[in-house]
């Protein structure tokens, strides 16, 4: 069942996003109705999935690194939606959906065994995981809007405008997917971190502060405040907050799958159904 | 239906060949009036721009319609044609669909894709359709003219990015601020060149302006036009913080904006973007302010490779606009056959039951000896032999319909039978 549904989801994706490419290289104004269709049926045949695999484990479904993927990947493209629906920007579809396709094609590969301990029934574990998806989700976008402003930014420094001139947005509305996006992940970023703390410290036993895991996801957390901070206080704008983000998604990255190797608790390589 | 179309426009004629073959808007009505009355003509549409003049034709045969239109013009203009004879060029049938389709959407412009000639041909082909010079096939490929060029409008992007300085600036304003909605535009001397863009900025939403120029009186005169401030010239620099755009054309011989002052100026508006657009030859804003973060800087040789650029936009946006006309062509051509065909069928019938019922005027003499059975007899008989021939010929032209050659079947049947319209 599972299977079956997030393969028609890969599929229906796929499909949108070559529906997608034509319509940007042509720049047409709007998407076509039949690459939005694709993906809207694609997310309910994601949900399913994932309603599947919630009730198979009565709970919310991500129990392996496998099932957040797949959760990150279905967060993504319902954010995709609601942004287009509001903003209308075609161009994000090229940056955002192909990063989905292969996440979810990781989520394709049926979970292994999925190990049912008591530890994942605790709400805190469950509530610290949710967040720490969403806040991804904020910062993966958050990471596009940087690249497109970037791009956007030397089109038009260099005066000589090329494809991506005439199809990616402008900059303020780069800027303002930008700071929203960054706001929301580190909304959540935040709250991720504290339910984590909480949680480890009912869980785990001995020393949990000094895990790599979570000394990066503090770096991690540390980078974003900053961006907001200067944003805010309106120091930083544009080109070298923009590269700022960059890094901020890279240090997820290390965080996510590079300290994963390290961390006792968090560990889960080098097989794909360990704990995320 | 027969189409033929002549014209003369900017690809075959100078302007003074134009200006001399131009049909005044005014006179436009009485011109399709006398023009859709000539022998053999039913309707007539004509396009008279400065770029080019058109008369299309619509006859019930292709041979009156050319020398009717050369006479009309020769009456129009007062004038032996023989000497603009090279300048003309003319099209016919499917020729004048697709050279109306292509006009309409602006691909045969001289400014590919300027939006003018839409409203041109819309014009035009509401004056024809009062003067009573449309009805029948050339009102039905004028409408769809529009209707393509409507298409074309919508699903390429042809028309869309800027040709001229001033719209270029506008653009590259909106592709760093989105909206103009609220932000505030400095124009920095009063020329001809800086007034224009500061009103396409305006237009586009752009909220509230301030002018400065060495004459003050100047600058109240354009800051009045535009319900906005004017400033003192040496108090530019008071106000210029809140100027998200400015437009700089001054006389002066050194940068008016230098790098320093660029620098303070981003300072103080907390580095929210500020665009510089510097028409004035020498330029007034130094050129090294581009490279400072959130400042961007387009004297008037950046803004005319914009326009370069956005030139071979539109060259490549023109070849899906042709793709869409080519379609629509064939749509309209497969239009016209079908629409011939009914009229055709409803012709023939006639034609044959005039036959039929002639001739038995003709006999009613030698048959009046007849039984009413045997009357009847005859009466079926006839009736029989010209269900029979009209069969084959119905067939062929009801299953044609849609096919791109079942013009040329409908002359055919029209022409074998005698069928007269």
């Amino acid at each position: 069942m599972y299977t079956g549904f997030i393969t028609c989801a890969l599929a229906l994706y796929a499909l949108g996003i070559l529906l997608i490419l034509p319509s940007v290289a042509r720049r047409r104004a709007g998407l076509p109705a039949a690459a939005l269709g694709a993906l809207a049926l694609g997310l309910v045949m994601h949900g399913a999935a994932l309603a599947v695999l919630a009730a198979r484990v009565h709970r919310l479904p991500i129990i392996d690194v496998r099932s957040a993927l797949s959760f990150l990947a279905f967060d993504l493209t319902l954010a995709f939606f609601l942004i287009y629906l509001r903003q209308r920007i075609p161009s994000l579809g090229i940056f955002m959906l192909p990063f989905v396709f292969v996440l979810t094609l990781a989520a394709a590969v049926e979970p292994g065994h999925s190990f049912d301990s008591a530890q994942f029934r605790s709400g805190w574990l469950l509530a610290h995981i949710a967040s720490m998806i969403l806040g991804y989700t904020g910062f993966f976008i958050t990471f596009v809007a940087a690249v497109m402003y970037l791009i956007q930014e030397s089109e038009l420094k260099r005066k000589q405008p090329r494809a991506f001139y005439y199809r990616l947005p402008s900059l303020e509305v780069c800027d303002s997917l930008y700071y929203r996006s960054l706001v929301f992940g580190l909304v959540f970023l935040s709250a991720g971190l504290i339910t984590g703390f909480v949680s480890a410290s009912r869980e785990w036993r001995g020393p949990w502060e000094y895990d790599p895991k979570i000394l990066a996801s503090l770096g991690t957390w540390v980078i974003y405040l900053t961006l907001f901070s200067t944003r805010w206080a309106g120091n930083w704008r544009g080109r070298r907050s923009a590269y700022v983000a960059i890094l901020g998604f890279a240090a997820i990255l290390v965080t996510f799958l590079g300290a994963s190797f390290l961390s006792g608790q968090h560990g889960f390589f080098p097989n794909l159904g360990g704990t995320p | 239906m027969n189409l033929v179309l002549v014209g003369i426009s900017h690809r075959t004629a100078p302007v003074e060949v134009r200006e001399r073959m131009n049909i005044q808007e005014s006179r436009l009505s009485a011109a399709l009036a006398d023009l859709s009355h000539r022998p053999g003509i039913h309707e007539g549409f004509i396009l008279s721009t400065c770029n080019r003049t058109e008369l299309t034709a619509g006859a019930d045969d292709e041979a009156d319609a050319a020398p009717a239109l050369r006479q009309f013009i020769a009456d129009y203009h007062r004038c032996d044609l023989a000497p603009y004879e090279n300048y003309f060029y003319w099209h016919r049938q499917q020729e004048v669909v697709r050279h109306l389709f292509r006009v309409a959407s602006s691909l045969d412009s001289m400014i590919l894709g300027e939006p003018q000639i839409l409203g041109q041909m819309k014009q035009a082909y509401a004056v024809a359709r009062e003067a009573g010079a449309l009805g029948g096939a050339l009102n039905e490929v004028a409408q769809q003219a529009l209707a393509v060029a409507r298409r074309v409008r919508r699903e390429t992007a042809l028309g869309a990015a800027a040709m001229t300085v001033s719209y270029a600036a506008v653009e590259l304003a909106k592709k760093i601020f989105g909206s103009l909605n609220g932000k505030t535009v400095f124009v920095i001397g009063a020329g001809k060149m800086s007034e224009l863009a500061a009103k396409h900025l305006l237009a586009s939403g752009a909220s509230s302006i301030f002018v400065s120029n060495r004459t003050y009186d100047r600058a109240l005169e354009l800051a009045g036009a535009f319900h906005g401030t004017a400033i003192r010239f040496d108090e530019i620099f008071d106000y210029i913080d809140q100027a998200d755009i400015v437009i700089s054309s001054t006389g002066a011989p050194h940068f008016v904006i230098t790098r320093e002052r660029a620098e303070r100026l981003l300072a103080a508006r907390r580095n929210r973007p500020i665009f510089f657009v510097d028409i004035a030859v020498p330029r007034d804003v130094d050129p090294a302010i581009n490279e400072l973060d959130n400042a961007y800087v387009y004297d008037i040789d950046d803004l005319g490779q914009v326009i370069e650029a956005n030139k071979k936009q539109r060259e490549r946006e023109a070849v899906w606009a042709e793709e869409i006309v080519e379609q629509e062509v064939e749509r309209m051509m497969r239009r016209l056959a079908s629409r011939e065909v009914a009229p055709t069928i409803v012709a023939l019938e006639e034609r044959l039951r005039q036959i039929r019922s002639s001739e038995l005027e003709r006999y009613h003499g030698r048959l009046a000896t007849l039984t009413p059975e045997q009357r009847e007899a005859v009466d079926s008989l006839t009736q029989g032999i010209l269900n029979k021939i009209l069969h084959g010929p119905i067939t062929e032209l009801k299953s044609g319909a849609g096919n791109p050659e079942q013009g040329a079947l409908v002359q055919l049947v029209r022409r074998i039978f005698g069928v007269e319209k």
